[in-house]
């Protein structure tokens, strides 16, 4: 069942195809071949690799201080909890739409809020300039990817039994030491799972990137999976068969992943 | 998961074989149904017409319709799914034909309509749907552009009637975004949504044009000189919205018309008609301000087509006169609020006031050249660059050049 749309790709790849969709016959690798040539890959490779990084970075620092403020007992953590369901809730697309007026030049919230907060002096184009509309992008980005981040860390933390803090503490670690000598290390399996999820989500997103860049012209903030939409439907290329062969590439990206995913988790399992 | 792996070829099979038998009522003998794609224009009409059509088809023919209405940002991408598959509509609605015309996938007017049907055609639309000296691409309506304008911040600025010449524009553009207060002169959407039919606009009132003859000529001298004005437009008279080659036109320009923030914006009917149900602004149309003399608008006609599948043909020959019967297209034309492609339409839509300024606007109107099938790459190459060039720093003429270029190779 997963194999099939994969030899479908493939398949696809090799062929010519016309505008149309209409299958013109076999040209073998030559589609490779084009997309290298596309001036545009190299900035695309570049932002999907700064895409990745950065949320799920950023995703995984700021769900590590969640999910402890969470674990912690404190009145209203059930409210907290259910709050951070919701992005997760949330279409993406519905999600992208919000943020978009919230970014808006004119119109947006974050505009406002920062210019009463004194801290622009005046609005910025957020998704216009090219400065910020990566950094925009990302934003976005961590805030979906929290919840799901946060619920693996959180439920990661809690395997971790409460004697072994209290034997930290009887040596006299406590705190930041206790955080850096015991959580962290017992944490492994949880932030190897949830970075690894993360980075096959986020670099198969196509919601956000899209959405949120859909005003721009060219192809200098799009991504390997938006850039891939464009080559075959939206760019003068229109290319099915182009397009296909960048989502081979894609697909060995995601594959690679897997793959490095399974290797540290099996030599996780085996006894030292 | 033992029974799941066992289910699991079954399942498929079954799908298969249900696939199998629905392509194969193509093959020998009468379709017994037409699958067919039409583009969603509204939430509110789209559907329900042509619901009501396909069942009022049925119940003459007896051939079931199979309806796909679908919105416009995905229409392209399952087209091209559809026809990779090898399973084509068998009637298709876009805003392109002659791509599909090239590849000999579909009837011609001889081939899929009654005769009285292909008479009834407004000219320039029969013009604007031939390929080869045929006719393939069906015009399911059209639309064009005009010049819409704030009346207060018209006002306001000191000016009582629209300008009419580029030069007054640009006055006026100035006198506008002179009041102050966030107040825009001129909202300019040159971002891909929509950039081709801005830049086809200005393009023309001043005298260029997309091709000679058979030849491009997108970076023709004029064309540049074209560019060049409306990058200074935004970057010297700063007289636009911020980053004008970064916005789109339905939620950046008329989303900021809307709200009564720009003097000037190039609108068409549908944008009328929200003005009027939301009655918040006190707005004008005019005819476009021209460089040459003479006002040019864009006309916009989107196509029906018929797909040449085994058994067909009188099935889509009766869904396509259904549709052309001047109750019925009258009727949706109106409702979606564009502009008719019949003359019998026409007489029909000619009372009706609120269309006057686009019914008089159309016998000046023209036509993208979508009758040549390299249009269908150029538009999309203008639409991913022609913003490039009124960015800060952007190089009108060498974006042209590029486009120019692009445009001649894939022509060959």
């Amino acid at each position: 069942m997963v194999v099939y749309p994969v030899l479908e790709l493939v398949r696809a790849s090799l062929g010519r195809y016309s505008i149309t969709g209409l299958h013109r016959g076999w040209v073998g690798p030559r589609n490779y071949g084009r997309l290298l040539e596309q001036e545009a890959l190299s900035t695309v490779v570049g932002n999907t690799v700064t895409w990745v990084v950065m949320v799920v970075a950023i995703t995984i620092v700021i769900s590590l201080g969640l999910a402890q403020l969470l674990n912690e007992s404190f009145p209203g953590r059930r409210l907290v909890r259910w709050a951070l369901i919701v992005p997760w809730a949330a279409s993406l697309i519905m999600t992208s739409k919000l943020f978009v007026w919230l970014y808006d030049y004119y119109f947006g919230l974050v505009n406002r809020a920062l210019s009463a907060a004194g801290l622009v002096a005046r609005p910025v184009d957020w998704l216009g300039d090219d400065a910020t509309v990566m950094g925009a992008m990302i934003a976005v980005g961590v805030f979906v990817s929290l919840p799901f981040t946060t619920y693996v860390l959180l439920a990661g933390l809690q395997t971790i039994p409460g004697e072994v803090y209290e034997a930290a503490r009887v040596d006299g670690a406590s705190g930041w030491r206790a955080y850096r000598s015991i959580t962290l290390p017992l944490l492994k399996p949880a932030l190897l799972v949830a970075a690894v999820l993360n980075l096959i989500y986020v670099f198969n997103s196509f919601p956000i990137v899209w959405t949120l860049n859909d005003r721009n012209p060219g192809f200098a903030h799009d991504t390997m999976i938006t850039y891939m939409y464009k080559i075959a439907f939206k760019s003068a290329l229109r290319d099915v068969g182009v397009a296909a062969a960048l989502g081979v590439v894609n697909v060995g990206v995601i594959l690679l992943a897997v793959i490095a995913y399974l290797r540290v988790a099996r030599w996780r399992e085996e006894p030292v | 998961m033992g029974p799941m792996r066992t289910r699991r070829p079954l399942v498929l099979v079954l799908l298969c074989v249900a696939a199998l038998l629905s392509s194969a009522c193509g093959d020998g003998g009468k379709a017994k149904s037409i699958k067919v794609v039409i583009a969603e224009y509204s939430k509110d009409h789209t559907r329900p017409f042509w619901q009501g059509l396909a069942e009022q088809y049925t119940k003459q023919t007896g051939v079931k319709v199979d309806l796909q209405v679908i919105d416009w940002n995905s229409i392209d991408q399952q087209v091209s799914t559809m026809i990779q598959n090898n399973q084509p509509p068998d009637v298709l609605n876009l805003n392109s034909f002659s791509s599909y015309a090239k590849d000999g996938l579909l009837y011609s007017a001889d081939e899929a309509l009654s005769p009285k049907t292909r008479d009834d055609f407004l000219e320039p639309f029969v013009r604007g749907g031939t390929y080869r000296d045929k006719l393939y691409g069906f015009p399911i309506l059209a639309s064009a552009r005009a010049f819409f304008y704030n009346r207060d911040l018209l006002n306001r600025a000191g000016m009582t009637a629209p300008p009419r010449t580029w030069d007054e524009f640009l006055q006026a553009a100035r006198k506008i975004q002179a009041l102050g207060g966030g107040v825009i002169g001129y909202a300019l959407p040159l971002g891909p949504e929509e950039a081709q039919a801005e830049w086809s606009i200005w393009m023309w009132n001043n005298g260029g044009d997309w091709k000679s003859g058979e030849a491009w000529t997108i970076n023709s001298e004029k064309n540049v000189q074209t560019l060049s004005f409306l990058a200074g437009l935004a970057n010297t008279h700063k007289v636009t919205q911020v980053n004008p080659g970064k916005t789109n036109r339905t939620d950046g320009a008329f989303q900021l018309f809307k709200d009564g923030k720009v003097g000037m914006v190039m609108g068409f009917s549908p944008l009328a008609a929200q003005l009027d149900a939301e009655r918040k602004l006190n707005y004008g149309v005019a005819q476009m301000p021209t460089n040459t003399g003479t006002p040019v608008t864009l006309g916009v006609e989107d196509y029906l087509m018929a797909f040449k599948k085994k058994g067909n043909q009188e099935a889509a020959r009766q869904f396509l006169d259904l549709y052309y019967q001047p109750a019925q297209i009258t009727r949706w034309i109106t409702a979606e609020g564009f502009l008719p492609v019949t003359k019998s339409g026409l007489q029909q839509m000619s009372g009706n006031e609120k269309l006057k300024p686009y019914l008089d606007a159309l016998p000046s109107a023209r036509l993208a050249p979508t009758t040549d099938p390299t249009w269908d790459k150029v538009k999309l190459d203008v639409q991913q660059n022609i913003g490039l060039a009124v960015q800060p720093g952007g190089d009108p003429k060498q974006v042209l050049d590029r486009l120019q270029k692009n445009a001649a190779e894939s022509g060959r």
